[in-house]
């Protein structure tokens, strides 16, 4: 019997779909719709809308039943994400359980995912660095993947374009290497970091830098956020619980909201994408396939043009899924390339320790930053025995505690008359950049599926070599930044974690100048099918050392102009 | 704070009935709020005399009145692997004969007395030893979940030191001769 509850199939046509609604799909579609394009954003989790859906935002600590701990039970059943560090109490519900979105570890591979509307935007941590031709010119330059398509140049536009929207808070640095950007006011580093600075300065002679980091944060201008209906950070550091002030930038407080005001948008949550549909006879994308998250129904929604965000590996996941004759092997995959050349960020190793100075001073008050240094290793000429180079976060800070030694009123009285003031605290964690290869990739499993009878992920990446100098120069680098600065009792830890804990996975369906040897090209459509667009993690060549992002904003809003002047020619 | 609640109405289940011997017709039944501990509403209240000892009630209230022995018991439940449960366990149930006649009996200062000499009980590998270890395991569990659950207590949190969830705009160098907070006397 025919099912009369069938939708026409006009009304199931939109101009264009875009799949994914984290931080790059978010943009897509505010773009497309700030054009006047039909768009319908899928997504394949519950929708998540903006303070009305952040049950813990405004809960105070003693609200927390473990008082932010994860229990034991959930961590065990959830390994992967409990290594998270923002998978505390407080944004539980933010993550996906390993348990209910199974995958392939063909070798360890954190794989931490966040399904919902907003994505993982709503959990991110904010840091938004450019990349420069530093950056983009690496892999020619070291002879490694394939040359980028696009330069600095092209992209420095809609750097400038995302920043000025999502509420970008630094400093104008002047370096080469990080260039400046659309600034509100930049957050202060403290008296320690200040010292650091200088004694880098004086140690260095002006060859390395430590910068107040770029964060998403509104600080400043306040009446030009107001239009997004957000408000000015508070510095409560609860980002990871979805802000009421929408003072950090996420899909749910900016780009989706600002979307659906121009009408255009159509929000359509709880659709997992099986695959783009290829029409053989017109030699384009036609539309998009879905299985409905509760229903397990299958569905299909048509348009001009396809923009895939469904984070890098998912992205990966659904061109390898989406097969036709002309495409056997996934959509847009003539070289077989498709899944390989995975990169990621190296975060393994930290350096911490203490500084005895400055001992008559403290901080007050919060702030959503801290400070960076940008990569000093490789930049000009190479001159160390592994390739590229590291970014690095660092940050120091002091607080007062109370003596805990003694019992009952002794104990009682000095927990709540706190004045202890230890040294101040100095960290570092690495950020490397990692070299794309292609033998770490991502396939679908031939025989395991998940809930909704899509593939499995299977997953091979891992570290090489140049991984291990890397790792071991920025813990010489750093314990000698920090003796030099006077920092005592140093600290150096590899925690050998997996790839994946970074939440920086890229690559798989990597731009390129060439069709034979990428999938896409300097404007992010496919080569083999240009009305499919991927402008996020799965897009990139290389991985530089920068928090990537704030480039998948641009490369999304780039990418969605250019698909409305091609559908006018 | 919803297994709070729940333990004031259904508190108990008759757990152990068949353990007890016939003859002993005092109530002492498991907390059903804590499975996986098993812990014996004398117990519990062992533990709330020894929270108390740590932070005892003054001119503002003490571990007891702020129910910290439910949040000793629920992180020790819910958030510690099962052998620190077991060795948690296994300590507080040794702490009466470790604490001699009744540890009810004690003053206070005989109490706390007892509480510091078992937070520092050094152990070894024999049968003695290992309780020993146990009790002190016990006790400095107890200590850190008691001074963890007593400050982020909402009564501390609102009342004493009231928590702000907005802290303000950040000041990198503020001078720690010109804070001044007046002493608040527990």
């Amino acid at each position: 019997m025919a099912n009369l509850n069938i939708k026409s199939k006009q009304e199931r046509t939109y101009q264009a779909i875009v799949i994914g609604s984290g931080i790059s799909g978010g943009w897509a579609a505010k773009e497309l719709c700030d054009l006047g394009v039909k768009t319908l954003m899928l997504e394949r989790g519950r929708n998540v809308e903006h303070i009305k859906d952040y049950p813990t935002t405004n809960m105070l600590p003693y609200e927390f039943e473990h008082r932010g701990q994860v229990p034991e039970d959930i961590k065990k059943e959830n390994p992967v994400v409990s290594r998270c560090y923002a998978f505390r109490e407080d944004a539980m519900h933010f993550f996906v359980k390993d348990t209910e979105h199974p995958y392939v570890q063909e070798k360890p591979f954190d794989w931490i995912r966040g399904y919902q509307v907003g994505g993982k935007s709503l959990l991110w941590a904010r840091q938004v660095q450019r990349w420069s031709d530093f950056d983009f010119e690496g892999p020619a330059r070291d002879g490694f993947a394939v040359d980028w398509p696009i330069r600095y140049k092209d992209i420095a536009p809609w750097y400038s374009h995302v920043e000025k929207f999502a509420g970008v808070s630094g400093n104008k640095d002047g370096l080469d290497v990080l260039p400046d950007g659309e600034f509100l006011p930049g957050y202060e580093l403290n008296v320690m970091e200040k010292y650091f600075q200088e004694q880098l300065k004086k140690n260095y002679g002006g060859d390395r830098h430590m910068i107040s980091a770029r964060c998403a944060h509104i600080h400043g201008n306040a009446d030009f956020f107001a239009q997004q209906g957000r408000a000015l950070c508070q510095n409560r550091n609860l980002c990871q619980r979805g802000c009421p002030f929408g003072g950090y930038f996420s899909s749910n407080s900016s780009t989706i909201p600002w979307a659906l005001k121009t009408g255009n948008l159509t929000l359509r949550p709880d659709a997992v994408v099986h695959s783009i549909i290829y029409d053989e006879e017109k030699g384009k994308a036609s539309g998009v396939r879905i299985i409905d998250r509760l229903t397990k129904e299958m569905e299909e929604f048509y348009a001009d043009v396809i923009f895939l965000n469904a984070a890098a590996l998912n992205s990966n996941l659904i061109l390898m899924n989406s097969t036709s004759s002309r495409f056997p092997n996934g959509l847009g995959n003539d070289n077989g390339l498709l899944g390989k050349y995975v990169a990621f960020h190296n975060y393994r190793a930290g350096v911490s320790g203490e500084f005895e100075g400055l001992e008559e001073y403290t901080t007050s008050g919060g702030r959503p930053t801290s400070g960076y240094f940008p990569r000093f290793r490789n930049v000009y000429k190479q001159e160390t025995d592994f390739l590229r180079g590291y970014a690095a976060g660092f940050s120091s800070g002091r607080g007062v505690r109370p003596n805990t030694e003694g019992l009952g009123m002794d104990l009682k009285n000095s927990l709540l008359n706190p004045d202890q003031y230890g040294p101040w605290y100095v960290g570092s964690h690495m950020m490397g950049e990692t070299i794309p290869k292609e033998s770490n990739y991502v396939a679908l499993d031939p025989n395991l599926k998940d809930e909704w009878g899509m593939p499995q992920l299977k997953i091979s990446v891992d570290y090489d070599d140049n991984d291990e100098k890397m790792v071991k120069d920025y813990l010489e680098q750093m314990t000698e930044m920090f003796e030099k600065a006077g920092v005592t009792n140093i600290r150096t830890r590899d925690d050998h974690r997996a790839p994946g804990l970074d939440i920086h996975e890229m690559g798989g369906v990597r731009m390129g100048k060439d069709p034979k040897t990428s999938l896409l090209n300097a404007n992010h459509q496919l080569h083999a099918v240009p009305n499919v667009y991927v402008t996020d993690g799965a897009s990139m060549t290389s991985t530089s050392t920068q928090n990537p992002s704030l480039t998948y904003m641009a490369f999304a809003a780039r990418a969605a102009h250019h698909a409305v002047a091609e559908s006018k020619k | 704070m919803n297994r709070r609640h729940a333990l004031r109405h259904i508190a108990l289940i008759s757990g152990g009935l068949a353990l007890i011997p016939s003859c002993d017709f005092s109530s002492d039944d498991i907390l059903a709020a804590y499975q996986k501990l098993k812990v014996k509403s004398s117990e519990k209240e062992l533990l709330g005399a020894i929270s108390n000892t740590i932070i005892p009630a003054g001119e503002i209230k003490g571990a007891l009145e702020l129910a910290v022995p439910d949040f000793i018991l629920v992180m020790v439940n819910d958030c510690m692997e099962e052998e620190s449960q077991s060795r948690f366990m296994k300590g507080l149930r040794a702490f009466p004969e470790f604490a001699g006649k009744g540890f009810d009996q004690l003053s206070p200062k005989e109490k706390e007395a007892k509480v510091k000499e078992g937070l520092m009980l050094e152990g070894d590998d024999t049968e003695e030893g290992k309780v020993k270890q146990d009790i002190q395991y016990f006790l400095n569990t107890t200590k850190r979940l008691t001074i963890q659950g007593y400050m982020a207590s909402e009564y501390i949190q609102t009342e004493i030191i009231p928590y702000s969830l907005i802290p303000g705009e950040y000041n990198g160098a503020v001078l720690i001769s010109d804070l001044q907070k007046p002493r608040i006397n527990g």
